[in-house]
């Protein structure tokens, strides 16, 4: 029995001078899941770890380094769930923590539901004991420039996504030694989004899913196409039909390509072992880590 | 064409005429404007002429925290809010959001920052909560209070689904959420997929019953996926809840509609109020195996 671990820092035409960081970030991530599945732990715990490390990465769109909403703020949103019992926790909307997947965690943890949302997540965060973190803190000096050049665009999601100006989101998806499957997902979301807004990351079927009898995914891209097609389940679905984690992988990108016009990127890992990570923009930083094999790509979609 | 709603009942009462939408044929732009077009209802909130939304639960706090979903067959937009407070009608909000932005959800503070922007009127909390919502929040505050066994059934969810004359498919999905649920949970009925799908190719869902069991099985995907593989709505609703309920242990109903106007009322709770209306007839029904019904041609 193998573990295996997969990570991705977002599907997006990542930009030559951001491309050899996100690389790096993802082999780092990955190398840091892996550590946890070699010495036994879980698969949830090494996606959590490994998606804490790219949340603290300020090159990457989640936690720290988080993009800014239209009233320049940052909110942030996360799912992890666990194939072996189908538990699930997110967060939807919540600020000033660093560490977004940790908090859905705890709801998953230490809490009967699912998903928390706005105020109602950052009130539980603080009777967790999580720590505040001041909205600068979290908030690089790139993305604030960048933020400040797109302020006057009306731009709806869409034309700025295909316009390669929207930063990404990080996830990871783990296999370990006792057969376990999880995922998990983290984003500061679409660059002047409105206040509120909630991509695909925490939703469920959408931003990710994970089963032990069929597999965990994680997706990037374009929030709103992916929701459409409820991209995570969908690439699931294949699966459970009998597909390969590739061709699940390509078929659920296509289709959503096909019938919602839109853009982005999977990680896949199969109980048996098997992994994917696939995408139909222009790139997508990756890295997986499969016993000693330590591999990371930032090339051109396929 | 076909019609189909489900609603909360109130106690454990069959339903009288009072309880049940009169529908006339309608097209589908026109279903959320139903509002105005039947006589007044005391169950059905989301289509009764007084502030719906209103008989929603409340939070931990005595809050109301509301969550609403609407999908597009056509072109799989949807729409949805999810904790919103101090607005009558959260399925217009959600439709909104669909129509006016390029977003697919809003949450809290946000949500109401639209509903400000789009001019969508505040009303008072006041205004949504009824007695019986009170008392029932009253009596969960008890330490072993089982929220989810006390709600299910009885002031759940309200969803409906619909197949028009063009073969457009709908669905709509709207709830106050769960019986002292913690400030800022949402539940299913907000997350496409989940509390809801709608897709012209395979036909419409709409949940209800224990929300964190729904999301876990993403039930109204699901019960599509097993559509897509050629089951029949009651079959592919059943094989979807008898999942739900052996891999999570959760219990809940949904309505089901295909393109062709076949459509189903399914649950594995004790009860749910639920109506479809199909050609000149109107199907109702509250526990399991029921199923009246009655001609819609006005005398």
């Amino acid at each position: 029995m193998s573990a295996v671990i997969v990570v991705h820092g977002g599907a997006w035409a990542i930009p030559d001078e951001l491309a050899q960081a996100s690389v790096d970030g993802v082999k780092s991530a990955a190398c840091q899941g892996f550590s946890v599945l070699k010495g036994g732990g879980s698969a949830l715990d090494a996606v959590e770890a490994a998606v804490r490390m790219m949340e603290d990465n300020t090159v990457f769109n989640a936690g720290h380094g988080a993009t800014l909403n239209n009233n320049g703020d940052v909110e942030l949103d996360a799912i992890i769930m666990d194939g072996k019992t189908l538990a699930c926790g997110a967060v939807s909307s919540v600020k000033n923590i660093a560490n977004p997947v940790s908090l859905a965690r705890a709801v998953m943890d230490k809490t009967s539901h699912v998903m928390l949302t706005g105020s109602g997540a950052n009130q539980f965060a603080e009777s967790m004991g999580v720590e505040t973190v001041p909205t600068d803190a979290l908030v690089t000096e790139y993305e604030r420039k960048e933020w400040e050049k797109h302020k006057t665009y009306v731009n709806g999601v869409m034309e700025d996504f295909n316009a390669q100006w929207a930063h990404d989101t990080v996830g990871a998806v783990a296999l370990d030694c006792t057969g376990n499957v999880a995922c998990a997902t983290s984003t500061g979301g679409i660059r002047n989004k409105k206040i509120g807004r909630v991509g695909d990351s925490p939703v469920i079927g959408s931003g990710g899913y994970a089963d032990n009898f069929s597999g965990a995914v994680s997706c990037t891209g374009h929030g709103e196409s992916i929701l459409k097609v409820t991209l995570a389940r969908l690439i699931v679905s294949h699966i459970e039909q009998g597909k390969s984690v590739s061709d699940a992988s390509q078929l659920s990108l296509q289709y959503m390509g096909e019938r919602v016009h839109g853009a982005g990127g999977s990680i896949v890992v199969s109980p048996s072992g098997q992994w994917a990570a696939t995408f139909t923009t222009e790139r997508m930083a990756w890295a997986a880590a499969q016993q000693d094999e330590l591999c990371g790509k930032n090339t051109s979609a396929t | 064409f076909f019609f189909s709603l489900r609603c909360k009942a109130e106690g454990g009462h069959a339903p009288s005429q009072r309880h049940v939408a009169l529908l006339p044929p309608f097209p589908l732009r026109d279903f959320l404007c139903l509002r105005s077009q039947v006589p007044k209802m005391t169950t059905i909130y989301v289509f009764s002429n007084v502030v719906s939304g209103r008989g929603s639960v409340l939070n931990v706090k005595g809050d109301v925290e509301m969550d609403a979903l609407v999908m597009d067959g056509k072109t799989l937009a949807s729409g949805a809010v999810s904790a919103v407070r101090n607005i009558a009608n959260p399925v217009q909000l959600a439709r909104l959001v669909m129509d006016k932005t390029s977003h697919a959800c809003l949450t809290a503070e946000g949500a109401s920052k639209f509903a400000r922007a789009v001019g969508i009127p505040e009303v008072s909390q006041e205004s949504l909560i009824t007695e019986y919502a009170r008392m029932r929040w009253t009596k969960n505050l008890a330490p072993d209070a089982n929220p989810v066994e006390s709600q299910m059934g009885k002031m759940g969810t309200v969803g409906a689904v619909a197949v028009d004359r063009e073969g457009n498919i709908a669905c709509a999905t709207s709830t106050g959420g769960m019986l002292n649920k913690m400030e800022g949970r949402v539940g299913d009925t907000p997350c496409i997929g989940s509390g809801g799908y709608a897709d012209n190719q395979t036909g419409a869902v709409s949940t209800t019953g224990h929300g964190e069991a729904i999301m876990k099985v993403t039930l109204a995907r699901l019960i599509l996926f097993h559509m897509e593989q050629g089951q029949t709505v009651e079959a592919a609703s059943d094989v979807g809840l008898a999942y739900m309920k052996s891999r999570v242990g959760g219990l809940g109903g949904v309505v089901t509609v295909d393109p062709q106007g076949g459509w189903g009322a399914r649950f594995n709770s004790l009860q749910m109020a639920w109506a479809a209306a199909q050609d000149d007839r109107l199907h109702y029904g509250l526990y399991a195996g029921e199923r009246f019904s009655e001609s819609l041609q006005t005398p």
